[in-house]
């Protein structure tokens, strides 16, 4: 037995059943190729109103609030967008602000560095002009002291030199005689006192 | 030392001398070693270094005033040192001379040459000295090479300088 055959047995089956008339072939033979049974269509109708009133009850509310739902929630992402969208514009005129900012402060800063640059150099000059001045007048008072303490030096020397020397020559020039002599003179010098 | 002390010192030597009946003698030997104490460092540091025990300190004295200087000068020198007052000991004696001087009535005068007097010599700078300052005077020679040559004599406070020493002096200051 092949499909079709099997089919056509299953469909005598349940009109038989059903009490359908068929043909020969097991085909179900209706009263009207178009309009279904008088019974089906009412029984159908009432079953379709109901289902169509019970869409409208419950079901119409919850699609409702779904797509109420939704088009809040696509709202929000829109005014989210929006905002994100202004935020974004506000940031890059900020940013633009602060890009312009940036420029000013660098030029700024570049000009304050010329002018501390400027201001070192002159003073670096003047103050290597007044170190290398007082070097100089250093070295110059350095050169006349190192001068007068040479001098000094020579000075103390030749005197404790032509002292030592007077000491020799008078110490040696002082005989017995001599000594005697200044002892008696001042023992005559201090008797006259009175 | 304190003035107490080289006072209290000074007394109990005048005292011991003149129980001894050698004031006079005693005194000047005393003079002339505390003058050569004073021009001799070795001397000097011999007797007041105190890492020298005592007895050997005794013992330096002992060798350089024995014979040459009374048994009383030479026992009290020996005392001084041995007490570790060896240091005080020209201000000692310096503070007897003057005590024996005032019992006397005398004034010292310390008389400084580069040569020693001799006796005419001082008998005559005594008698000139008291006509100068109207003082009776008690002569302590000084035999100091330093002074050159002629004579510096001080009475009291008062100094009579006729030295050769200071003449160079002044001639150098001029110079």
């Amino acid at each position: 037995m092949n499909v079709l055959g099997i089919i056509a047995t299953a469909g005598r089956f349940v009109a038989e059943e059903e009490h359908l008339v068929t043909d020969s072939d097991g085909n179900v033979v209706t009263h009207s190729w178009l309009l279904p049974e008088t019974a089906e269509i009412i029984w159908g109708g009432l079953a379709s109103l109901i289902l169509f009133y019970a869409l409208y009850k419950f079901g119409w509310p919850q699609m409702k609030k779904f797509f109420n739902g939704r088009t809040a929630r696509i709202q929000g992402e829109l005014d989210a967008a929006a905002a994100d969208k202004e935020s974004a514009a506000a940031e890059a005129v900020g940013i633009r602000q602060a890009k312009g900012d940036i420029a000013a402060e660098r030029a700024r800063i570049m000009a304050d560095a010329a002018t501390q640059a400027e201001n070192i150099l002159t003073d670096g000059r003047a103050r290597l002009v007044t170190e290398v001045a007082e070097l100089e007048a250093r070295s110059q008072a350095e050169i006349a002291a190192a001068r007068g303490r040479v001098g000094d030096e020579l000075r103390a020397e030749i005197s404790r030199l032509s002292s030592a020397a007077v000491d020799h020559v008078v110490s040696g020039s002082l005989d017995d005689a001599t000594q005697q002599e200044l002892i008696e003179n001042f023992i005559a010098r201090v008797g006259a006192q009175s | 030392m304190s003035d107490n002390r080289i006072e209290g010192y000074s007394r109990a030597l005048f005292e011991i001398a003149r129980a001894e009946g050698t004031l006079d003698e005693v005194e000047d030997e005393l003079f002339r070693f505390a003058r050569s104490y004073e021009s001799s460092d070795a001397l000097r540091n011999a007797l007041t270094d105190e890492q020298i025990p005592a007895g050997k300190r005794q013992a330096i004295v002992e060798d350089l005033l024995g014979g040459k200087a009374t048994s009383t000068t030479t026992q009290l020198v020996s005392m001084v040192v041995g007490s570790g007052r060896g240091r005080d000991l020209p201000a000692i004696i310096d503070k007897l001379v003057a005590r024996a001087s005032s019992a006397k009535n005398l004034e010292v005068a310390e008389v400084r040459t580069a040569v020693p007097l001799t006796a005419d010599q001082q008998d005559r700078l005594t008698a000139a000295i008291v006509n100068a300052t109207g003082k009776q005077v008690n002569l302590k020679v000084v035999v100091d090479p330093s002074v050159i040559g002629g004579v510096v004599a001080t009475v009291g406070d008062t100094v009579i300088d006729g030295s050769v020493r200071t003449r160079i002096d002044q001639l150098k200051s001029r110079l």
